[in-house]
């Protein structure tokens, strides 16, 4: 499991989420990122977004 | 005839950026007065309301749907309704790469994935924040309004699994010299670096960066780390990694005034810390320093980075700086040329911590300065939009960022105020910060130039002269180029400092000649 330690010694390997300029200036550095395609979650699902969270 | 309308495009998700162009580019548009490119979230629904809109009109809209609100001229609001479509086609993202459809999908396809970059509405960060900790992940939260209650419960969670978060409302950071967010390119070197504020990191790094030195990390924690109810929990735990990282000779820690209790507890920590340690605490009145802090306390950017590199043991040059006589001979044939009248600055920055330094330095020389940012001591602004005398604006604030683009990204803001500075004929100087670096307006100081042109010529017009003094932020490792940008500055008539401090307190030299002059 990483920490922030690995996180100093490795440099950033990064998931982004939201705007992608952040990921490509990652990129522009050389380091690797991947951008997730998110959206916001819909607001009657909350709830069973929680139960779902709990489960997985 | 005015008319407003609410276009609603369901399941339509676009992120901030990329709506504020669209924002931008329809109030630019003939006949339009107000116009707002959205996700349907409640906050966005409120400001919408706030503005005039009807909350009917907007209740069918969920946080997954688009809204558009237009307000002018009956013809030109319906002629966008129904030719939305072109407004709203997104440009291909450059070299991004195919995109993972979740998060566990991004953990799948890059297992020793170490940082989690969260820019999403501050409403969804936590949970995206809490999802990345559950799988080991350090957390880098530019997101903003994530409430205070989920930022010590992210910031608990992180600190019992030995992971950090940097953030909420953190704007960079430096991982072993690659910059997160909106940084500079900073070479590697000795210095480690903890910030609560983003644009006072960067002009630490900066300027540790044109010395000839270089940062091992520079760590940000946000902006409400150090207040009393977060506890500095995000400082201590990067405090701790620094004094660990065998590449860290000194560490540096910057922020504003911390909360009380927390400002105990960080100097107790820095007491106990096994490498030499160097503090700023921006705008922290000289009697509330604490007496028992067994490091310098520094009271300026410029400061801190002298003391740090001198506790790194390198023997530098420093960056570019005046001599005394040069800087006499430059106030002078500003001043020489100023009409009765011209008294005031205006300071219109991009750096919500340049602002502050500022104010400081006025405050400092007992010059009185109303912003809407106030450093203890100065006066609140009633109207950011409207200076009265000596007015230092952080047009980064939330006022000025709400449907549209920070000053760093979009100049669109200060070019507008620029211009109605130059109007004022009570006005002497313009202060301005100009901040380069990875993530920020392609072209920084050519976005300004011909407002600075102009408000020259304007004043000059007049029978004044406008001192217009900038500093800039960058090195020459950045996209934009240090060199390129100051000269850029220059060809348009601005006076260029290498740091903030310098700027400020050339500007401050300014007004206090004027004061001396008009009695």
């Amino acid at each position: 499991m990483p920490t922030i330690r690995s996180l100093m010694e490795e440099g950033p390997i990064a998931i982004n989420l939201g705007l992608q300029g952040f990921a490509k200036a990652l990129q522009d550095q050389s380091r690797p990122v991947i951008q997730v395609d998110w959206s916001p979650p819909p607001p009657q699902d909350e709830e069973m977004q929680d139960i779902l969270d709990e489960l997985l | 005839m005015s008319s407003r309308e609410i276009a609603i495009k369901k399941n339509r998700y676009f992120d901030s950026v990329f709506l504020m162009t669209v924002t931008r580019r329809l109030s630019e548009q003939p006949g339009i007065e107000n116009a707002a490119a959205v996700m349907g979230s409640p906050a966005n629904k409120a400001i919408l309301v706030n503005m005039g809109f009807a909350e009917e009109a907007l209740a069918p809209a969920g946080p997954n749907d688009l809204i558009v609100a237009l307000e002018g001229d009956r013809a030109a609001v319906r002629r966008l309704v129904d030719h939305l479509e072109e407004w709203i086609i997104r440009p291909t993202p450059e070299r991004t790469g195919p995109m993972a459809i979740s998060f566990d999908d991004a953990l799948s396809r890059q297992p020793k994935s170490n940082l989690a970059v969260i820019s999403v509405p501050g409403e969804y960060a936590a949970r995206e924040a809490h999802a990345a900790l559950a799988h080991g992940i350090s957390v880098f939260l530019f997101s903003d309004h994530v409430p205070l209650e989920d930022e010590i419960a992210l910031k608990r969670k992180a600190s019992q699994a030995g992971l950090i978060v940097m953030g909420p409302d953190c704007g960079t950071a430096l991982i072993g010299g690659i910059g997160v967010g909106f940084a500079n390119a900073v070479r590697r070197g000795p210095i480690g670096v903890v910030a609560s504020s983003g644009t006072g990191l960067q002009e630490f790094s900066c300027l540790v960066h044109r010395a000839g030195s270089g940062v091992s990390h520079g760590i940000g924690t946000g902006s409400r780390d150090l207040s009393d109810e977060v506890g500095g929990l995000s400082t201590l735990t990067a405090v701790n990694a620094l004094e660990d990282d065998p590449g860290t000779r000194v560490v540096a820690v910057i922020s504003k005034p911390p909360g009380k209790t927390t400002l105990q507890r960080i100097v107790e920590r820095l007491n106990r810390c096994g490498k030499p340690v160097v503090a700023c605490f921006l705008g922290l009145a000289p009697d509330s320093r604490p007496e028992n802090a067994r490091f310098k306390i520094c009271s300026t950017l410029d400061d801190i980075v002298t003391a740090a590199l001198r506790l790194s043991g390198e023997e530098l040059a420093g960056w570019p700086a005046l001599s005394a006589d040069q800087l006499e001979t430059l106030l002078h044939g500003q001043v020489r040329r100023m009409a009765a009248q011209q008294k005031y600055i205006r300071g219109l920055f991009a750096g919500g911590t340049l602002c502050y330094q500022s104010q400081q330095v006025m405050r400092d020389a007992g010059i009185i300065v109303y912003s809407n940012a106030p450093l203890d001591g100065m006066r609140q602004i009633k109207d950011p939009n409207t200076s009265i005398e000596n007015t230092l604006i952080d047009m980064g604030a939330d006022e000025f960022t709400v449907g549209t683009p920070h000053p760093m990204i979009d100049a669109t803001q200060r070019i507008r105020r620029i211009q109605a500075e130059a109007q004022d004929p009570e006005v002497a100087v313009l202060l301005l910060d100009v901040i380069l670096g990875y993530n920020a307006s392609p072209e920084p100081a050519g976005d300004l130039a011909n407002a600075i042109r102009a408000a020259k010529r304007t004043t000059a017009d007049a029978g004044r002269h406008l001192s217009v003094v900038a500093s800039v932020c960058g090195t020459d490792g950045d996209p934009q180029g240090l060199e390129e940008q100051e000269e850029i500055l220059r060809e348009a008539g601005a006076i260029v400092f290498a740091s903030n401090l310098q700027a400020s307190s050339f500007a401050r030299d300014i007004v206090l000649q004027r004061m001396e002059v008009l009695g």
